[in-house]
């Protein structure tokens, strides 16, 4: 065992790490914000805190903090600018904020290190403390899917009009999903620079955002335990996929193609859908009523489309 | 605990192996003091050795050049038995997937199996230095072949096998000097950081030693692909020789879209134009000259014998990163020898010791700088088929 | 100067190619093809490696490379993107799903091609390349950058009068304002969309084509560059718009072309990245777009 995890303390780490930025990106999607901000305060929170640790001198958490609090204020603000954006025209604004950050890391001279980017950020973390600070977001994060917040959020994403008219201040949950999504982006960016020790402007990439949105679409993406499926797949296919040698790419996308086409709700969806069949079967009739009442917040017509029938999910535990 | 238990076999199976390695001592001879001490059955019979590169992927071509490269150090190393009869390295190659993450986690699973002796690194700049210090903290010797940036040789446990481009850029200036060619203009990534750094520190330096004037020197991003507008500003400059620090397929347009701006002067490069990169441009990239680390068209001592060799067994001419690959693997079996000690830490000191001596590789007389290596570099030419080497002689 | 704006003009084109069947293929039908920049670049090396081969015309390379788009997105919409629109009765997850889907599909031949050429750019040979260079005042032009330009803006404003005008065309923006009633009019909503992936697929074949002899040699990786700028021409020009497209793209090149004339080429990006931005905030639906907002 002991072994095993030091040989694999890379990828136990990498998937918190992804975990989290992951978070960043989902959160802004179940409040229907089409925002990818949160990979470029991932860009923000490991370039201050690297810059923290290496220029300042801080301590490991402190700098951390201070990567954290900026990506939070960098996307907070972010969000005041472009709140009346929409759909995929937001998106863009995101994704231009995302790629404008790592073009200022590029020619931000000796604070950023330029093209060579920072080295020596070597952070003093152990898994443990990464797996502390990921349970504390994922808790936060799980509150946020149930009760009335949870059934807050939803309305918000499905039907905003709705919400404002039942008395949800619309745009407050908007601000709210950048200022959190830049925190949780900016912390996983600290740690992931931290454990890393360096950080170069060409990690701050499209690329980053395609694997983000990927973890989500796949794990699953309207619950935080979607988000930690796609984590787990995404940092650990490539070591199972080992065995196929130079493939391993190929096989990769492949695996991705058949998520989209055969996992519309995701994993975590093919998870939930199984349940719902185990439970009616041994129910009986109700299987109809069970559905209805699964889809009963996404409107009619939904019932198909399963990644409704998660958001019930997390909340039937109640 | 492990550890102690996989050397217990590996002794074990090298006194079974190991019968005449007092003969491997006498057979591998002439190497000074280092000759008595692999014989003197402290060297396992199999030294294992993990190779993490890019073998698919966008800069594949470097990984697979260091990967052929150092099979054929260690075919040699083995069939010769340099480090006595009976003890051979093995190597595992990783392939590291054009990802830091992938990089630093076989680097780590590497680092995690005792039985692993030391690390051929990757090459790209970005890998290399997160696992730098991860191989450093474990106190895991590894050689890394390219990877040029800062960051990546930090300490008593990280070397290099690859002189950084701007330690040889000098042969390219010169040259310039020599032949009279003064204006000159740049046009470099600056998203590259061995191409920023060439650009904006050393050729201003190298500039002015050689009495050249850098008339205009232009940036683009890695993300540029059309060099309409940049060439046109360079051709204006009417400048006695272009230089250009680009990627390969990027070098590509830039010298066609040059030639097509009403620029005809000589134009310079870097080694990345090396390894058959410049055959897609055809016939705009006859005439183009750069300094590499290597190359095929060397026909002298050490140099000449690898591309023998190699041609032998991969029915192909070597490129750079082959050389880097195959000196990487020979400064290991050289360090392992020296030390007398096929350990971690043996091969460290080893390591440190093989490069404050030198030695010869198939990159010629290869000197060092603490761990990072040092070579003399040769000015080439491209004539639309091969590289020839050029003579700065006036 | 005007060598310049003839310069950003080229940009423009290339730029233009590339996006006009990625935005075809959205404005109308919904599909936003990731899968589009390696579609570009694959069907160029295939061409590459029929020209490694057999000494072809120009033309003729253009040809296939076209015909190798089209071939490759009708793959990808027949087996991938009609079988998710078909199981998903919800747009909304359908347009993700589908995001998603082209993205594992760019993966493959991305790999497959990267594997060939170990990462060395690739051209159609040196016969093929040798272009016209010609003075005309004081502006030096190519033939290749005229053909670019040329095709770019053809097929721009062709494609843009065709939906406006024809038949198809009024058919195929129904199908993008209102699939079920479109279907319900008599439009074929599936064979009308494998016509539009085919179209789209043959535009990002002879955009990589042409740009492979105004490049003189693309690399396995071209592709991704190039969809981020499509997709920025594209929602900058207004999602919908292929007017849009048009202007998008060369709002883009000129941008860009402005920054590194003035010798700040690292900003490139940025600059073109903080326009849009910028003009985002003060037109949010894009420079044509239309007010409403279809799609999340």
């Amino acid at each position: 065992m002991s072994d095993w995890y030091a040989a694999n303390i890379v990828l136990v780490q990498s998937t918190m790490t992804t975990l989290l930025l992951a978070l960043s990106i989902q959160l802004p999607l179940r409040v229907g914000v089409f925002s990818f901000a949160g990979v470029g305060c991932y860009g923000i929170g490991g370039y201050a805190a690297a810059i923290c640790m290496i220029r300042l001198e801080m301590t490991t958490w402190p700098s951390i903090a201070v990567g954290t609090l900026l990506a939070g204020a960098a996307s907070f603000l972010l969000g005041l600018l472009i709140q009346r954006l929409n759909g995929l025209y937001l998106g863009m604004a995101t994704i231009a904020f995302t790629l404008i950050i790592a073009i200022l890391a590029v020619n931000g001279g000796s604070l950023t290190g330029g093209a060579a980017g920072l080295f020596g950020a070597l952070g003093d973390l152990t898994t443990g403390s990464i797996l502390a600070v990921t349970l504390v977001v994922v808790v936060v994060f799980a509150l946020s899917e149930t009760g009335g917040l949870g059934r807050r959020v939803d309305a918000v994403r499905e039907d905003p009009e709705l919400a404002a008219a039942m008395g949800v201040d619309v745009s407050r949950y908007r601000r709210m999903s950048f200022l959190v999504s830049g925190l949780v982006g900016g912390l996983s960016g600290a740690l992931t620079i931290l454990l890393r020790s360096s950080i170069t402007p060409a990690e701050v990439n499209f690329q980053l955002v395609v694997l983000a949105l990927t973890v989500i679409v796949v794990g699953g993406f309207r619950s935080w335990a979607g988000a930690l499926i796609g984590s787990v797949i995404f940092v650990w296919l490539p070591k199972a996929l080992d065995f196929v040698g130079e493939w391993e790419t190929v096989v990769y996308g492949v695996i991705v193609v058949l998520a989209a086409l055969y996992l519309p709700g995701g994993v975590l969806g093919l998870a939930a859908d199984l349940y719902h069949r185990l439970r009616s079967g041994r129910r009986g009739g109700e299987t109809d009523d069970e559905k209805g009442a699964g889809g009963a917040d996404a409107g009619p017509g939904a019932v198909a489309g399963r990644e409704f029938d998660q958001l019930a999910v997390p909340g039937e535990g109640r | 605990m492990s550890l102690r238990l996989r050397w217990a076999r590996g002794a074990g199976v090298t006194m079974i192996a190991g019968l005449s390695l007092v003969a491997a001592a006498c057979g591998s001879g002439g190497e000074s003091t280092a000759a008595e001490s692999a014989g003197d059955g402290k060297l396992p019979a199999e030294i294992k050795l993990v190779g993490v590169r890019d073998t698919t992927g966008p800069v594949a071509y470097a990984g697979l050049g260091a990967v052929k490269g150092t099979q054929l150090a260690v075919e040699e190393i083995n069939n010769s038995n340099f480090l006595g009869e009976g003890v051979k390295i093995t190597v595992t190659e990783k392939d590291s997937a054009n990802s830091i993450e992938t990089a630093s986690s076989e680097v780590t699973s590497a680092i995690a199996d005792s039985g692993v002796a030391a690390i051929l690194g990757p090459a790209a700049g970005q890998q290399a230095a997160a696992v730098a210090p991860v191989a450093e903290r474990s106190k895991t010797p590894i050689v890394f072949t390219q990877a040029g940036s800062d960051g990546v040789v930090i300490g008593k446990y990280t070397f290099r096998a690859t002189s950084p481009m701007d330690t040889y850029y000098h042969l390219a200036t010169e040259y310039l000097a020599a032949k009279g060619l003064k204006n000159v203009t740049v046009l470099y990534n600056a998203t590259f950081p061995t191409f920023a750094q060439l650009a904006e520190k050393t050729m201003p330096d190298l500039a002015g030693k050689s009495g050249l004037t850098v008339v205009s020197s232009t940036a683009v991003q890695a993300t540029t692909q059309d060099f309409t507008s940049p060439t046109r500003l360079i051709a204006e400059k009417k400048p006695d020789a272009a230089l250009f620090f680009l990627t390969a397929p990027q070098s590509v347009t830039a010298l066609k879209q040059l030639r097509q701006a009403g620029y005809d002067g000589p134009v310079l490069g870097t080694s990345v134009q090396g390894g058959g990169n410049l055959k897609s441009a055809g016939e705009y990239g006859k005439g183009v000259i750069y300094p590499t680390d290597f190359s095929p068209a060397q026909s002298q001592g050490k140099s000449a014998e690898f591309i023998k060799n190699f041609q032998a067994k991969f029915n192909a001419l070597p490129d750079q990163y082959a050389a880097e690959g195959y000196d990487a693997a020979w400064w290991i079996a050289r360090a392992i020898k020296a030390s007398g000690s096929a350990t971690r830490d043996g091969i460290q000191q080893g390591l440190a010791k093989v490069a404050a001596e030198g030695f010869e590789g198939a990159m010629g007389q290869l000197g060092f700088e603490g761990n990072d290596m040092r070579v003399p570099g040769v000015l080439v030419e491209w004539d639309g088929e091969a590289e020839k080497v050029v003579t700065t002689t006036p | 100067m005007l060598q310049d704006v003839f310069n950003a003009v080229v940009l423009g084109s290339i730029y233009l190619l590339f996006a006009l069947g990625m935005a075809l293929a959205w404005g109308t039908i919904g599909v936003l093809n990731f899968a589009h920049g390696v579609t570009f670049m694959f069907s160029a090396f295939a061409a590459h490696l029929v020209a490694d081969r057999v000494a072809l015309p120009a033309p003729l390379i253009v040809v296939l490379a076209a015909a190798m788009g089209a071939l490759i997105s009708c793959l990808v919409q027949a087996l991938v993107f009609q079988s998710i629109l078909r199981r998903a009765r919800n747009p909304r997850a359908a347009e993700m799903q589908i995001l998603i889907a082209g993205i594992g599909v760019a993966v493959i031949p991305l790999a497959i091609a990267q594997r060939l050429t170990n990462g060395a750019p690739f051209g159609f040979g040196s016969a093929a390349e040798q272009a016209q260079v010609y003075q005309v005042g004081g502006l030096r032009l190519t033939t290749m950058a005229l053909v670019v330009i040329v095709v770019g803006l053809g097929l721009g404003v062709g494609l843009a009068w065709w939906l406006k005008a024809s038949k198809r065309g009024l058919a195929l923006r129904s199908i993008g304002v209102d699939p079920e009633t479109a279907s319900l009019m008599g439009a074929n909503r599936t064979s009308l969309a494998l016509g539009t992936m085919a179209v789209a697929g043959a535009l990002a074949g002879l955009a990589g084509a042409l740009l492979t002899y105004q490049l003189g040699a693309i690399s396995a990786e071209t592709g991704d560059v190039l969809l981020i700028k499509a997709f920025a021409a594209i929602v900058l020009g207004g999602l919908g718009s292929q007017a849009g497209v048009i202007a998008g793209a060369y709002f883009i090149a000129i941008a860009e072309t402005f920054v590194i004339v003035n010798n700040w080429g690292t900003w490139a990006d940025a600059v073109s990245f903080g326009l849009i931005f910028l003009m985002l905030l003060v037109r949010p639906q894009g420079l044509f777009g239309r007010r409403e907002v279809r799609r999340t």
